[in-house]
């Protein structure tokens, strides 16, 4: 267990980090990288109070992380621009300072937690900063104890950073710079590339720390995880737009929306039933609608599987698999079993999820499907024919596989090139290459970029791209390893209309994903798996009905879901919560 | 996936002091930069390989088994390609297949294998951490030394990526092996753009995180893990220094060279 209250110990007694007053003041912080007209960052003013944790939302670009590295100093000495304005921590200003000397002031948890870690054990790690300040031996090794207790990593100091799953190497990080002992700590979307089980641990850590007053700055997207900060900020084009204790800022819905953060779910309810208010908690929103609906359900605990109310076809289509899946199982060379057994088949017109912690086998069952692996044993067919007599280049237009990172694939000078190049390699006649591209970059959004460098879109453009250039080949079935990560709500949106859209137009569709909205709300049959089997395969519905497999297997329901079970019912979305309790009167 | 080479034991060579090592993997190059002749090549190939078994790194070896291959056969053949000396054996159309250019091909190969072994061995019982300490005592700068283990450490992550992009691009119907020689080597365009691209991304977010926490920050940093030079490294420095001063006589004397007949 977690343990920041030895740590903390330790750094009060460095008397440098007695909390008091003022942690850091910015003063019409103005930025524009280098080569842009735009203004990253316009007029920001901010003061945080020691001890205080913000947050900030805002959509990509909005200059969320821009803010954060001027903090840091990385803005301007690595990324260089035109800043205007002051930043001063604890009282001293900052200019002209370089990014190393800020280090212990400013402690700095990244994204891309594979790029934060540079040495061959866990202890190594955390002393890597504190061996870059010259420190004695005995100094670090009174450091390095609590900074890993409260991470929750005491024990595993010899390991090798990379044997660590992501949520334990995300934490190593913020030991890393816990060791520092700085005056705030900035989260830059920390939890983006984790699964639901790291991400839960990160944030768990990130409330224990802002508990023991830890003066915190957290960026991130998703505003249910906000829930617990002192202030709110809201960056749109560089500006802030709200601010204020979560309870004002996250009831402005449209607001939210319109900047690209997800809105918090509960939220939407309370307003959809008319009630004026902020859910703090899900036991809040409970304690909420039950005064506006007071003969609303309560849930009873018998085993709630069978019993939903609202019921819906999940089960697939009677129509001959595209898929077929049987009894297979596969290890790695040297490695242990990845896939045990696993059957499963996939219909015409399919929309499924594959959810799973890293590890349970998710990823290889795809590859298996689209042959880059072959099953150790068991049998694959794609569309009745026997998966191992065809070559996967070969099956690309029955299957369509568009990985996690779109960056794996594109390599052209324009986005039209990028979207030819698979019918190119099919040697399709140009008249109909050039047609396909204008059909697949119209449904993709993209149809004003076809001469535009692919390297110079958004994240999200570009995961519409590669989306375009495998969906070109009008595969029958597409895969999509995690489709949406590291894109703000509203790409995430956008993504997921498009991909809807193809379903509707008879694409089968098997989604990989850790986001528990995107099932609720998109999917119509999850599997889930854990230890390379299938432990679920069926409805989206009778999926979060299971509340005890859902503990087991650490997915956790939309809170509106979750909200939803309390009342004996299980509803996917905020607008079918709230038409349910409309059903049973006000 | 495993993705570097470092083995965790506790044998000789990894109980000895990084400045130690360094100097151990240049005294070996040094040995082998001396003789062309695959005779006098072949006591350290076994030498190296019981130093691998006896090291507990015969599992990198055994996992790098095709990249020696891979290596060592083209580099015989293409040199007896351009060794035109001696009386040929046998006659085969563009090849000069004589005793002197056999041998000296042979020992080319032997060669660069030995080089890539030797470098496979080293990583395999020194961590990065090591090797920035073994070359700052050598007198390189913290810096830079530091800057050439964290390429050590990114090799092995590129090599993935490279695999993913190559699934990514023979999934849109790609095809790697078409065309002549000349042709494969374009056609890993559509690889060597994203890799590249990707590999500057994590070159940058690596930058900014090395800087916050300090990078630079001292000419002279102080180690976490204490490093002294004891009874053991002092015998294993004389050895190194025999085996290059023996193999310099080796040259010395002529017995390094290929004889030409």
């Amino acid at each position: 267990m977690p343990d920041v209250k030895g740590w903390m110990r330790e750094a009060e007694a460095d008397a440098r980090r007695v909390p008091a007053g003022e942690a850091l003041a910015v003063e019409d912080l103005s930025f524009a990288y280098h080569d842009t007209a735009r203004a990253a960052l316009r007029a920001i003013n901010l003061i945080q109070s020691a001890g205080e944790m913000i947050g900030v939302m805002g959509a990509s670009g909005a200059g969320k992380s821009t803010l954060a590295k001027c903090l840091n100093r990385i803005i301007p000495e690595l990324e260089g621009g035109e800043l205007r304005g002051t930043v001063r921590i604890a009282g001293r200003p900052t200019a002209g300072a370089r990014v190393h000397q800020m280090a212990p002031e400013v402690g700095m948890v990244f994204q891309d937690f594979e790029s934060q870690l540079f040495s061959t054990t866990v202890a190594h790690e955390v002393a890597f900063a504190l061996e870059q300040l010259g420190m004695e031996r005995g100094e670090m090794l009174r450091r390095i104890g609590p900074a890993l207790e409260a991470v929750g990593l005491a024990g595993l100091e010899q390991r090798d950073p990379t044997s660590l799953s992501g949520g334990q190497k995300q934490r190593l990080a913020i030991a890393a710079v816990l060791a520092l002992r700085p005056r705030i700590i900035v989260f830059d979307e920390p939890t983006t590339d984790l699964d639901p089980e790291g991400r839960a641990e990160v944030f768990a850590l990130i409330r224990q720390l802002r508990e023991q007053g830890v003066s915190l700055l957290v960026i991130e997207h998703e505003a249910e995880e906000l829930q617990r900060s002192d202030r709110v900020m809201l960056l749109n084009e560089g500006s802030i737009i709200a601010e204020g204790p979560p309870s004002a800022v996250m009831t402005q819905l449209d607001l939210l929306e319109s900047c690209g953060v997800h809105p918090p779910g509960l939220n939407r309810l309370l307003k959809l039933l008319g009630i004026e208010g902020h859910a703090q908690s899900i036991e809040h929103a409970e304690t909420e609608i039950r005064k506006r609906f007071p003969n609303a359900p309560i849930a009873s605990t018998q085993p709630p599987s069978r019993r939903t109310p609202v019921s819906d076809s999940v089960r697939p289509p009677s129509a001959a698999p595209l898929i077929r899946i049987e009894n297979v199982s596969f290890s790695y060379p040297g490695g242990p079993r990845v896939l045990d057994g696993v059957d499963l088949s996939i219909a015409p017109g399919e929309f499924v999820a594959i959810i799973g912690q890293n590890g349970s086998g998710k990823t290889t069952l795809a590859k298996l499907m689209i042959g880059l692996l072959q099953p150790e044993s068991g049998k694959i067919w794609l569309d009745g024919r026997d998966r191992a007599t065809l070559h996967s280049a070969a099956t690309a237009r029955d299957i369509g596989y568009v990985f996690q990172n779109p960056d794996h694939q594109i390599f052209a000078a324009t986005v039209e090139d990028e979207v030819a190049f698979g019918p190119r390699n099919f040697g399709l006649a140009p008249g109909e290459i050039e047609r396909r591209c204008t059909e697949v970059l119209r449904a993709v959004g993209l149809e004003n970029e076809r001469a535009s460098n692919p390297f110079l879109l958004s994240k999200g453009q570009r995961q519409r791209l590669a989306v375009a250039s495998v969906l070109v080949l009008r595969p029958k079935v597409l895969i999509l390893d995690e489709p949406t990560t590291g894109l703000d709500y509203r790409e995430q949106r956008r993504m997921m209309r498009l991909v809807t859209e193809l379903n509707e137009s008879g694409v089968a569709i098997v989604m990989i994903t850790h986001a528990p909205w995107l099932v609720a709300e998109y999917a119509r049959r999850v599997v889930l798996m854990r230890g390379g089997r299938t432990i679920f395969d069926g409805g989206v519905r009778e999926f979060f009905a299971h509340d005890a497999m859902l503990r087991a297997s650490s997915f956790r329901a939309p809170e509106v879901t979750q909200l939803s079970r309390r009342f004996g019912t299980v509803a996917l979305t905020p607008e079918e919560m709230a038409n349910w309790l409309r059903g049973r009167g006000g | 996936m495993k993705t570097t080479l470092y083995v965790e034991r506790d044998s000789f060579v990894h109980r000895l002091h990084p400045t130690v090592k360094v100097f151990g993997l240049f005294a070996v190059f040094w040995s082998i930069y001396w003789v062309d002749n695959p005779v006098a090549l072949t006591p350290l190939a076994l030498l190296l390989l019981a130093v691998a078994f006896a090291m507990g790194a015969m599992e990198n070896v055994y996992r790098l088994r095709w990249f020696f291959i891979l290596i060592i056969v083209p580099t015989m053949l293409t040199w007896m390609l351009f060794y035109r000396v001696g009386r040929p054996l046998i006659h085969i159309p563009l090849f000069h297949v004589s005793r002197a250019s056999l041998m000296f091909g042979l020992g080319r190969g032997l060669k660069v294998g030995e080089l890539v072994l030797a470098s496979v061995l080293f990583l395999s019982g020194t961590k990065v951490e090591e090797l920035a300490v073994g070359l700052s005592r050598l007198g390189m700068p913290y810096r830079l030394g530091f800057t050439i283990t964290l390429a050590f450490r990114l090799v092995p992550l590129f090599m993935e990526s490279a695999l993913t992009v190559v699934d990514a691009q023979r999934l849109r119907g790609y095809d790697f092996d078409a065309g002549g020689a000349f042709e494969r080597v374009r056609r890993y365009v559509p690889v060597v753009v994203p890799v590249f691209m990707g590999a500057l991304r994590k070159a940058n977010n690596m930058a900014m995180a090395l800087e916050a926490r300090g990078f630079g920050r001292t000419r002279r940093p102080t180690s976490f893990v204490e490093y002294r030079m004891g009874a053991r490294d002092a015998v294993a420095f004389a050895l190194l220094m025999a085996l290059g001063a023996a193999w310099f006589m080796v040259y010395y004397s002529g017995l390094g060279a290929i004889p030409v007949r």
